[in-house]
């Protein structure tokens, strides 16, 4: 005898396939609306924890993107105070092969040692450049200003040097020290120029001539070996910028192949499981409906 | 002849009085054609005793003259087979249910992947010390960790409160279901007693044999069930090792008693209250204490933004407790970015940022063991929600079986109203002409007396 197929049963599983098609028609929905493919973890648990990691990888990228440029910002200004030194550095050092000259009478002296004064203040005021509040010549001492105005060239910051990290382990120097570019009252820059007016104003035309005036150049060749370093810097941190830029480029991809749902291949499933829920509905309407009852009378 | 004259009526009537009473069945059985838990019936007729012709050359034994037919007995058409796999799949399919729906809640708990979960927020209280490291004379991207770190704490706090909630639940919900197997004890005892006196004096009393099975069907979702079928019908039945019901007496039964409770929407609750959870709440803690601990090491060994030495970044122990220091939070300025006590030195900042990426709980950063922790849960609630599924299919696939042979079938049932009506009117036919034959004999024959 065939299986005996009762009423009940009949119900139960149309109510069944129903409930089913109906499940997976709300489910589809969801993802069509969040346009999420991942809404809980146990939707599939592998993707959820690739997913978490693609995140914290994007969260940590993104920072070192806005380091990198944080400290870009901060090599302009570093690069730009430099540039100004270095003008007021050929200033200087034109004024003192000016005053070299023996056909230079005192009078003319004092006065171009009075403008290199004037230029000492001016290289200082460059030194004492801020970034957002930060001076940036002084070391790891930033909110001390590195140089005073005025006789005393003394270096008021310390020689630390400042780091900033642009991917994991990567730190790059960020500040240049004020006092290994133009010195302090012992030697540098800020020394050679008031060794100069020194000079200048005591007539020794022949230190002037040579001592001075190759000090001078050791000095100017100080800074532009500094400004070649900010350069370089500032190309590393460019790179950077772009390496990071690409990571996180493909890391979004990864996150969005990985999280986000196929919008058309969800709306091909969506549809179909109409149709499913539609035939279900209309062949549970016809079957259930007719029984013997109906030719019996 | 010795039979009597009127002996073809009594046949006839005994024909009528069966076809009467198999209808009645028949008509229970449409009645019930939707009650849960109803098993079709069936009057079962016999033949009755044949006469016995008296004769001098045989010896008076049964069995020349048919007398007609008896209903014997209304009979129940069950498998009790298939009850016993019908009750193993649905206290499978009991035990996912309670695991699986405990789990989705753990997940909403959580909200992973989201971008407000620990998972987001870790992140940025990572980003935020990276960005003191950038500008630690500034108060305002300290004052910003301190409110990433207090959001990170806060996520903690409500993640592990929430577990603790469902924790507690949890635990509601056995004593709730225990209060639901101790009813469903006491209804079983009293349907025992009725069906003992009911076979006592030999009724079929299958209406409460239905209404026991169904009780046992509930029962066995919350827990291992095993039944001994002892006289008259009378089930003792025990649950998780635990006696609940013995004749017509009901235990109540408490989570001690159940001593060899293994599946069953009970074992579930109680595997997920005792085990799966405070798994999940031990590997959180892990994750905030490491963090805790971690974090306020390397704190105390920098220096804050007036020269002194970093005191506790975190205060608390676990993730119930984790908060972001009151002194810090009062005033960020103490947070102790710097290595060597300058303003701009941010060389202590940058290493508690490194902490993310140090391996310190089994070989995984903080954020790994995260993520682990969240996909164990998501593989946990993955695998109890197919379980659902494949326990479902089966148990509906059993329940199917199960009605396959007991559930009413109303074609059936048209085709037994068709068969018995038709049979009823033949013996009532038989009669008329056993009854115009008599008529014959009384009123044509040997007229007397006229």
């Amino acid at each position: 005898m065939s299986t005996r197929i009762t009423n009940s049963m009949m119900t139960r599983t149309l109510l069944y396939d129903l409930q089913s098609v109906t499940e997976r028609l709300a489910r589809t929905q969801e993802k069509l609306s969040s346009g999420k493919e991942l809404t809980r973890p146990s939707d599939d648990p592998f993707k959820t924890s690739r997913a978490l990691q693609f995140r914290s990888e994007l969260s940590i990228n993104r920072q070192y993107q806005r380091n990198a440029k944080e400290a870009s910002s901060w090599s302009d200004a570093t690069d730009t105070a430099l540039a100004q030194i270095t003008e007021f550095g050929r200033r200087a050092r034109d004024l003192i092969v000016q005053g070299a000259s023996d056909s230079v009478g005192q009078n003319a002296r004092d006065s171009i040692a009075q403008e290199l004064t004037q230029i000492v203040d001016s290289i200082k005021t460059q030194a004492n450049t801020q970034y957002a509040g930060r001076y940036v010549f002084s070391g790891s001492a930033t909110l001390t200003r590195p140089y005073a105005l005025g006789p005393s060239d003394a270096y008021a910051g310390n020689a630390e040097v400042v780091k900033v990290e642009v991917g994991p382990g990567v730190q790059v120097d960020l500040n240049t020290v004020g006092q290994s570019v133009i010195g302090d009252g012992a030697g540098g820059l800020l020394r050679t120029i008031r060794d100069a007016i020194a000079d200048l104003q005591a007539g020794n035309g022949a230190d002037l001539q040579t001592v001075d005036l190759s000090a001078m150049d050791t000095a100017l060749d100080t800074i532009t070996n500094a400004r070649a370093i900010v350069g370089a810097r500032q190309n590393r941190l460019e790179s950077a910028v772009n390496r990071l830029t690409e990571i996180e480029e493909s890391t979004s991809r990864l996150l969005s192949e990985t999280e986000d749902a196929d919008m058309a291949e969800t709306l091909v499933h969506f549809s179909m499981q109409q149709a499913v829920y539609q035939s279900a509905l209309k062949s549970g309407a016809q079957i259930i409906q007719p029984s013997l009852i109906d030719f019996l009378n | 002849m010795p039979i009597s004259t009127f002996m073809g009526l009594q046949t006839t009537l005994r024909g009528i009085l069966a076809q009467q009473r198999a209808l009645d069945v028949t008509s229970h059985n449409i009645s019930n054609a939707n009650t849960v838990g109803y098993t079709r019936q069936e009057a079962q007729m016999a033949a009755t005793e044949s006469f016995t012709y008296p004769s001098v050359s045989r010896p008076p034994q049964a069995g020349q003259l048919g007398t007609g037919v008896d209903i014997t007995g209304y009979r129940r058409i069950r498998d009790q087979f298939a009850d016993i796999q019908f009750r193993a799949q649905t206290m499978l399919k009991g035990n996912w249910e309670s695991v699986s729906k405990g789990l989705e809640q753990v997940e909403l708990a959580l909200n992973e992947p989201s971008d407000n979960g620990i998972n987001a927020l870790l992140g940025r209280y990572w980003n935020a010390w990276q960005d003191v490291a950038n500008a630690p004379e500034n108060v305002a991207t300290r004052q910003a960790l301190a409110q990433a770190a207090s959001s990170l704490a806060q996520g903690f706090q409500s993640a592990r409160s929430q577990l603790d909630t469902i924790v507690a639940q949890t635990g509601q919900n056995v004593t709730l279901t225990l209060d639901d197997v101790n009813a469903l004890g006491a209804q079983i005892a009293t349907l025992n007693d009725q069906i003992a006196r009911a076979r006592i004096v030999g009724d079929q009393p299958n209406d409460l044999l239905d209404k026991r099975d169904q009780l046992i069907d509930q029962l066995a979702t919350f827990g291992n069930v095993t039944l001994t079928v002892g006289a008259n019908d009378v089930v003792d039945v025990a649950v998780g090792g635990a006696a609940l019901v013995t004749g017509n007496v009901a235990a109540t039964i408490a989570e001690p008693d159940l001593t060899s409770l293994t599946s069953g929407k009970l074992a579930g609750l109680i595997q997920l209250r005792d085990t799966t959870l405070p798994g999940y709440v031990t590997q959180l803690d892990t994750i905030a204490s490491t963090l805790i601990t971690a974090t306020n090491a390397q704190h105390a060994l920098g220096f804050d933004l007036t020269g002194a030495a970093g005191g506790a970044f975190f205060t608390g122990a676990d993730s119930s407790t984790i908060a972001v220091s009151a002194a810090i939070l009062a005033s960020p300025a103490l947070i102790a970015a710097s290595s060597n006590g300058q303003p701009g030195n941010a060389a202590n900042a940058l290493a508690l940022a490194g902490i993310r990426q140090t391996p310190l709980i089994a070989g995984a950063t903080i954020d790994t063991a995260y993520s682990q922790l969240v996909t164990k849960l998501g593989s946990d609630a993955q695998d109890a929600r197919r379980q659902v599924e494949n326990t479902t299919i089966l148990a509906d696939a059993i329940e199917g079986r199960r009605q396959s042979v007991s559930g009413v079938s109303l074609d059936e049932e048209m085709v037994n109203i068709v068969k018995f009506q038709r049979a009823y009117q033949a013996s009532s036919r038989a009669m008329n002409a056993m009854d115009e034959m008599i008529e014959l004999l009384i009123t044509r024959t040997g007229r007397v007396g006229l």
